[in-house]
């Protein structure tokens, strides 16, 4: 997950280290606008090799970082 | 060098690089912003592939660059159009289609001797990438969130005809027997390709990055690709 942020965000490496569960990112972060929501979630359907239905979207699962991650495992097969 | 070409609705500029002798790349880049972020690093890879001794255009769709056509009236067809034309201003020179993600569905009248393809996507992909879009702009509770709402639909930034994106379904890159193929891939990409780069895609990055060592290895691995053709 730091890797897709870092790589879509062009976030330092330092910087999605330093991320904990409850830092917040949609709002939050100036980086993280629309498209680069949409660029997140289709990378993380590449590395993970799932599908998010976009109904699945909503502001909560990207509130945090902690949210991010526990709706990205939930989806990633075992 | 700005040179231009004709299509059947005007002129579009076409800027060219390297050689006017020998092989040739005709680049079609992805769709809208993605066009914007990929952009330096097709130029940077153009330059190392004049390196190679490979001349290359890459020419402004209608309704993009500096196109007199509006943006909204632009559709697919024309784009492919505009493509077939561009490829015709190059002579007989031989022609290979250099294309990459939605760049593969223009990519489809040109009498070219051989499709290059980075990362090609169906039009279903990138209709997905639109809705997913559109959905993530509603989070903010922006009024252009809705689907269907208005007419262009704005597409980060992009005014795009509804016209253009029914075009999209069922749109699929060219893949002709007997025309030679090469589909290359980066990043985390697991869908079947020729070769798979370890490297960010730049249509993915919020902040653009030079990455001249990928513009590198991509004009390395289309010049030897060519060379296989020209075998």
């Amino acid at each position: 997950m730091r890797g897709v942020l870092a790589d879509v965000l062009g976030l330092s490496q330092e910087r999605v280290e330093s991320f904990r569960a409850d830092t917040p990112l949609f709002g939050a972060l100036p980086e993280l606008d629309s498209m680069a929501v949409a660029g997140v979630l289709t990378e993380l359907e590449d590395r993970l090799g799932i599908l998010i239905e976009d109904d699945e979207v909503d502001g909560e699962m990207l509130e945090t970082f902690g949210q991010l991650v526990a709706f990205a495992s939930a989806k990633a097969p075992a | 060098m700005i040179d231009h070409y004709d299509w059947p609705g005007g002129r579009e500029a076409m800027l060219r690089f390297g050689p006017a002798q020998g092989p040739v790349v005709l680049v079609a880049l992805p769709f809208w912003e993605e066009a914007n972020r990929t952009r330096a690093l097709v130029v940077a890879m153009l330059r190392r592939l004049a390196d190679h001794g490979i001349g290359g255009a890459l020419p402004d769709w209608p309704g993009t660059g500096e196109s007199l056509v509006e943006t909204e009236k632009a559709t697919l067809l024309q784009w492919r159009q505009a493509h077939e034309a561009a490829a015709d201003a190059l002579g007989d020179r031989r022609s290979y289609g250099v294309s990459i993600r939605a760049g593969t569905l223009v990519d489809s009248f040109g009498p070219l001797s051989g499709r290059w393809h980075l990362a090609p996507m169906t039009g279903e992909a990138v209709l997905r990438d639109v809705i997913r879009l559109r959905a993530a702009a509603g989070l903010r509770g922006n009024e252009h969130g809705l689907f269907g709402a208005e007419s262009p639909v704005r597409i980060a930034g992009n005014r795009v005809s509804p016209h253009f994106l029914a075009e999209l379904a069922g749109a699929e890159p060219y893949d002709q027997p007997g025309v030679p193929r090469r589909v290359v891939r980066l990043g985390h990409d697991r869908a079947p390709a020729d070769r798979t780069i370890d490297a960010v895609p730049p249509w993915r990055r919020a902040e653009s990055q030079e990455d001249p060592e990928l513009a590198a290895t991509l004009a390395q691995d289309i010049a030897e690709w060519i060379a296989s053709c020209e075998g």
